[in-house]
């Protein structure tokens, strides 16, 4: 896929979400790019900030991380798709000097462009540049001032909500790192709980509650 | 287009049948089963698509990671089309197959009111997505519309109902726990699920603190107990219902009514049909058959029959009454009263409150199981003790472990972050309240002068919650809070003012039963008082809404109905 200057075009981007379908193993027709402005569509570095940033906040550890299940590309498509209330206009207490001049002219957030401002300003000039250590360093203040007791709210924890979504939701996320059960067959209700004891991917109503 | 002419001459080749019942869901599966198993010929109509039973339930076996958006959905084409269903706690990727297009399936809402209107349309209806939860209603509930004097005195008791509450307990299978409580009458259950260890805790806790407040198990339609007579496994603790059950462990018109019906082998089921007329013959003073569009090639179609069930969905059922207008009966169907339409009512119903519940550290559970618990109503029993409410509300939720998604809350990234997230989350307890909803006039049914996409005019809704149910859900939200603190929990979060109407997805009303033709449609035996041959056996029936979910009430109604009809035929008076 090529990076132009202005970003994939569209017909680059379907190509890829369509290539990325299949390495994802997801039927095609599921990624429609209906609607979407040119303007909206992430840019070759804006795709590899978030793989990026997705495995900052979901490493690789005994079990896989965020970049090695494709939750960089899974943000791309949620957000294309308004996931999560992402393609939603923002609420008029949530804009900011800071966020506005990345809205759609619907009002809605362009959560890529504005993260890759946040973090390329916070790191005074290119995020992507610096270390491992830095980038973390980084991208936890970002986060640490998001979810900040009384903090205004941040396009951050959608994106990181989708993060999480992507992972837990991926196989490896859902079924190594955490346990999915699909027919528990039985009701035990109440068992010791072990050290170390994964929690369920598939408890829905803890998904749904929790 | 359905006042054209052309399509209301008779058809003399048009199929006959004993009884035609509309809809399938719930209570159209009961009707088919009672009437066939009774002897009769019946032709069950539904407007949505055909969903086989095991091998129809598409995603049941799904992991999120096998869906295109992971089971989240594809959120800009919900805006666009499923607006409403979007806003259904158990419409997801997964299933929503199992819920109307609302941009197919429109309806309006009157001017400055709100309404959510979920609705299922395929064979099967909402049995395929409903909560499962069966229980009895009481004559604190029959009761209720003579004693505070809201709408019309129930023509029926608990007495006129216990028998069926059996028959349909029986066949359904519901699990629980009997508690003796004279406004939450018992059935006949099959072992309970258990409480979890927080709930248990919070059950002796709460009864030490209120002698008059139980909290048990939810009563569910779910099989603890196989029923291989009927080809139903029991529960395997999934709690994927919605999705399709292809175990049948969860009582739906695939997995018990519908097999029973075409076991005696006089049911014939058409779907993709969507009634928007009863024929009704004024020489007679007889329904004669319905009117179908085929909702796949535009075709008009028609049947007759000697009796006629109208088991669309309550709103759904008034809808087709009021659209089957006739120079002998202007106002609709079966409304010589003028009440059709009006007293409709929905659970006002809102998250109470929600607490952390320390102390249980140590301890979880392995399976999901399909059900929560239930507090049934204290208020207003033998002594009227609601401020600024004359009826009851209930209880319902359950404790539960977090997993990933709390996440979404917390701050931190890295490894530690996602060690945390490794781990089974803290104890938290859930009480939902639902409230009963008053019958008023003022909350009605008419027809929209607007069209669907079939050329049908549309329903308009005009509902709103009026001060009784905001002084309900008020001291609801204090018990509640005073409940899960004195029981050793913080409470976090919670809420006093209720959803839009429709939330509680407990519609019902608009054609009431009622001892007098003059103030109700139906009389005790859900037979119009107009037309001896027209049964409305779903919620349209109802004349007050109590706070239990209504659909163990609707089914026993069903049965009784059914068994009326077939007497009345076999002794030739309809």
């Amino acid at each position: 896929m090529s990076g132009a200057k202005n970003g994939w075009n569209r017909r680059e981007f379907t190509a890829g979400a369509a290539l990325l379908a299949l390495a994802l193993g997801i039927p095609a027709a599921g990624v429609k790019l209906t609607d979407l402005d040119a303007a909206d569509l992430p840019s070759d570095r804006q795709r590899r900030l978030i793989a990026d940033v997705s495995d900052l906040v979901i490493p690789r550890t005994d079990t896989p991380g965020a970049r090695d299940v494709g939750v960089g590309d899974f943000v791309v498509l949620a957000l294309a798709h308004g996931l999560s209330g992402t393609g939603a206009p923002m609420a008029s207490e949530t804009i900011t000097a800071a966020v506005a001049p990345f809205r759609r002219r619907n009002g809605s957030l362009r959560h890529l462009p504005w993260l890759e401002h946040r973090l390329d300003r916070a790191a005074g000039g290119d995020f992507l540049r610096h270390d491992l250590a830095e980038r973390t360093r980084l991208l936890a203040a970002l986060d640490a001032e998001a979810f900040a007791q009384g903090a205004p709210p941040s396009p951050w924890t959608a994106l990181k909500g989708l993060i999480l979504t992507g992972y837990y939701t991926s196989e490896a996320g859902g079924s190594q790192e955490l346990r999915y059960e699909l027919v528990p067959g039985k009701w035990e209700w109440d068992i010791p709980l072990q050290p170390g004891m994964r929690a369920f991917s598939s408890d829905w109503t803890a998904v749904d509650f929790g | 287009m359905t006042n054209n002419t052309q399509f209301d001459a008779p058809q003399f080749d048009a199929p006959q049948f004993d009884a035609i019942v509309v809809g399938s869901g719930i209570t159209g599966g009961w009707a088919a089963k009672e009437l066939t198993e009774a002897g009769l010929t019946v032709l069950m109509v539904e407007r949505g698509r055909n969903i086989e039973h095991q091998t129809g339930y598409d995603t049941e076996l799904k992991a999120p990671w096998e869906m295109p958006f992971r089971g989240q959905g594809d959120a800009e084409l919900y805006a666009r089309e499923y607006p409403v269903q979007m806003l259904n706690r158990h419409f997801n990727e997964f299933t929503e197959g199992h819920f109307v297009n609302d941009a197919d399936q429109p309806y309006q809402k009157a001017p400055g009111k709100d309404f959510d209107w979920f609705r299922s349309y395929q064979l099967g209806g909402r049995s395929l997505t409903w909560g499962r939860q069966c229980y009895r209603w009481s004559d604190y509930d029959f009761g209720a519309n003579k004693r505070d004097g809201f709408g019309t005195d129930w023509p029926i008791r608990y007495a006129d109902l216990a028998p069926w509450y059996d028959k349909v307990e029986d066949f359904v299978g519901v699990s629980g726990a009997a508690e003796g409580l004279p406004q939450l009458p018992d059935g006949r259950f099959l072992p309970p699920m258990e409480l979890n260890c927080v709930e248990s805790a919070m059950r002796e806790r709460i009864r030490a603190k209120y002698p008059d407040r139980v909290m048990t198990i939810g009563r569910t339609a779910n099989l603890t107990e196989a029923r291989p007579e009927q080809g139903r496994g029991h529960c395997q603790y999934r709690s994927i219902c919605a999705r399709g059950c292809s175990y049948g462990a969860y009582f739906s018109t695939q997995s018990a009514t519908l097999p029973a019906a075409q076991k005696t082998g006089r049911l014939k089921v058409v779907t993709d049909a969507q009634v928007h007329k009863v024929d009704y013959d004024p020489k007679t003073g007889r329904v004669t058959g319905v009117r179908w569009i085929d909702t796949r090639t535009g075709e008009h179609k028609v049947a007759y029959a000697r009796v006629v069930f109208l088991n669309a969905g309550a709103f759904n059922s008034v809808h087709l009454m009021l659209n089957s207008a006739s120079e002998a009966m202007p106002q609709g169907l079966a409304n010589s009263s003028g009440v059709l339409g009006t007293h409709i009512m929905d659970h006002a119903n809102t998250m109470a409150a929600m607490a952390v519940v320390p102390g249980f550290e140590g301890r979880t559970s392995f399976g999901n199981r399909p059900t929560g618990i239930v507090i049934p109503r204290f208020r207003n029993l033998d002594k009227l003790d609601g401020e600024g409410f004359t009826r009851g509300y209930s209880f319902q939720g359950g404790a539960l472990q977090g997993t990933w998604t709390r996440g979404k809350r917390m701050g931190g990234i890295g490894k530690d972050y996602k060690e945390e997230l490794h781990q089974i989350g803290a104890w938290t307890m859930v009480l939902v309240v639902f409230a009963d909803s008053m019958p008023r006039a003022s909350n009605r049914l008419t027809l929209s002068r607007r069209t669907d996409p079939r050329g049908v005019r549309q329903l308009e809704i005009a509902f709103a919650h009026g001060k009784e149910e905001m002084a309900a859900l008020a001291d609801a939200h204090r018990e509640a809070t005073a409940m899960l603190t004195d029981a050793g929990g913080h409470v976090v979060m919670g809420f006093d003012k209720p959803g839009h109407g429709g939330t509680s997805i407990h519609e019902m009303g608009g054609a009431r039963m009622g001892w007098d033709p003059k103030t109700s449609v139906l009389n005790r035996h859900s037979q119009a008082h107009d037309i001896p041959n027209l049964f409305v056996t779903d919620g349209a029936q109802m004349s007050s809404s109590a706070c239990q979910n209504p659909s163990l009430t609707y089914m026993a109604l069903t049965a009784r109905a059914c068994a009326t009809a077939v007497s009345m035929l076999k002794e030739g008076v309809i």
